[in-house]
């Protein structure tokens, strides 16, 4: 039997599938503010409920993203010169023969992933609960108007190129989403810092 | 059909605020209690339940001390309306075949957006948080008829009719440039003004908020230009590199 390591704790992998099932009901009811989709009102039912339900995905979400600080924000800052060696190589994505310095537990890409969406998940969450708990102040409404879709916009751009790193692109790695574990041989491949400081 | 406007003639207006009784008897909103502030005035400012007013406006001129401008504050009907660009439900706001900008409150979700894209400060919002404003008796005008203020007012200071023709007569009347005739694509209330519109205390060069613009022209197409573009780099890079695997235990 292949030996596995836990990647993943339970509350993680929960607070995940939270923070990924918020964003996608939060987009889809975005788009539908963009373009007036009244389509999705057999879904929601209403505008009225869109707006209700995006609000509190919202909440959700901004939750969610509070609780991913403690997992990942550590290990994301925990920056080093095998971190440029990953960039210089592109993180061994558009080479087979690429040899990609030795990873943390976050790769240098997820380390930068994360910074990116927890600052603009800040930015989207503060801008949102402006427009929503400041109506009719123009000045703060308007900047956070902006913000908001110059966030969301950064963001549903960085969002496709996540999920296709996490699955088509890296075979095995969706089940960290789903078991927390990956074979320790894999480990020690892509992540052989973390499995040396383990001791493992 | 040719665009409905109103012409506003603060020269020819005396102040009897009929236009202000009359809005409300048809659109039946309540009156309000105001107190006397010390300015025939009143009240202050437009609310939910006013959709126009007559603004006093004291501005001694040279030759005449005591000239008291009344400028009708109210909805300006924009052709490139910023509450419309920026409401994120559809049918909240919207266009009549008039060129009228009316509302459906059944369809409006209280966001309150159309406060920050709306460059003259017109939307208020009712006890349900649904917008109110003046929607130039949009019932009246399909059916053919001037709307409430124009229909009431006594000196034709408020005139109704195809926009071009009120223009034409404004400037056969003297007025070189009649406010709102090009700004946001032309305002459906244009007024004409003797003087400059800052004197009426009317901004001179109303906009769109520039970041409402940017929002509408760049980042609203960038949102799926955007996905589609991550999504197509994605399938591209699969096709091209494929999968990255670790096969084994020899390095690669
Ligand atoms: S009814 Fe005519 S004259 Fe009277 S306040 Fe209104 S616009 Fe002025
Ligand atoms: S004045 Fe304001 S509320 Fe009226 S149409 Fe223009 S943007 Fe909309």
């Amino acid at each position: 039997m292949t030996q596995m390591v836990r990647k993943a704790n339970a509350f993680e992998i929960l607070n995940h599938w939270v923070i990924a099932i918020s964003f996608f009901v939060l987009t889809i009811s975005g788009f539908g503010f963009l373009f007036h989709l009244e389509q999705l009102n057999s879904v929601f039912g209403s505008f009225n409920n869109t707006k209700v339900i995006h609000n509190w995905a919202g909440v959700v979400f901004s939750v969610s993203l509070f609780f991913t600080l403690f997992y990942y924000l550590p290990e994301a800052l925990r920056l080093s010169s095998d971190d440029i060696g990953w960039i210089l190589k592109a993180g061994g994505y558009f080479s087979k023969k690429a040899v990609v310095s030795p990873q943390d537990k976050l790769n240098t890409g997820q380390k930068f992933y994360y910074l990116f969406v927890l600052v603009l998940g800040i930015a989207i969450a503060a801008s949102g609960f402006i427009i929503w708990l400041m109506p009719g102040v123009r000045k703060w409404v308007l900047l956070s108007h902006l913000v908001h879709n110059i966030s969301f916009d950064l963001m549903i751009i960085a969002f496709p190129i996540h999920i296709y790193l996490g699955t088509l692109a890296n075979p095995g790695t969706f089940r960290i989403m789903v078991y927390g574990t990956v074979p320790l041989e894999w480990a020690k491949k892509r992540h052989a810092k973390w499995v040396q400081k383990m001791g493992l | 059909m040719k665009r409905k406007a109103l012409l506003i003639s603060p020269e020819l207006c005396i102040g009897c605020r009929g236009c202000q009784t009359a809005c409300k008897s048809w659109n039946q909103l309540p009156g309000a209690k105001t107190t006397n502030r010390g300015t025939y005035e009143n009240p202050p400012d437009l609310t939910p339940d006013l959709y126009n007013r007559i603004r006093y406006v004291e501005m001694p001129s040279e030759t005449n001390l005591v000239r008291w401008l009344f400028v009708r504050q109210m909805c300006m009907h924009c052709d490139d309306a910023g509450c419309i660009k920026i409401c994120p439900a559809p049918g909240a706001l919207f266009k009549t075949k008039e060129g009228a900008v009316a509302f459906n409150k059944d369809k409006c979700i209280g966001c309150k957006l159309c406060v920050a894209g709306c460059p003259f400060d017109v939307p208020r919002y009712d006890e349900k948080d649904k917008i109110s404003k003046c929607h130039l008796c949009s019932d009246r005008i399909a059916e053919g008829l001037a709307p409430a203020c124009a229909k009431t007012c006594p000196t034709g200071a408020i005139a109704y009719g195809d926009r071009d023709d009120l223009i034409g007569k404004a400037q056969k009347a003297g007025y070189q440039k009649v406010y709102g005739q090009t700004d946001l694509g032309g305002l459906g209330a244009i007024y004409a003004f003797k003087d400059t519109p800052k004197i009426y205390g009317m901004d001179e060069r109303p906009a769109i908020p520039e970041s409402v613009v940017f929002w509408h022209r760049v980042l609203k197409p960038l949102a799926y230009i955007g996905l589609g573009g991550a999504v197509a780099a994605s399938l591209i890079h699969y096709a091209a590199f494929g999968p990255k695997r670790e096969e084994g235990g020899e390095e690669k």
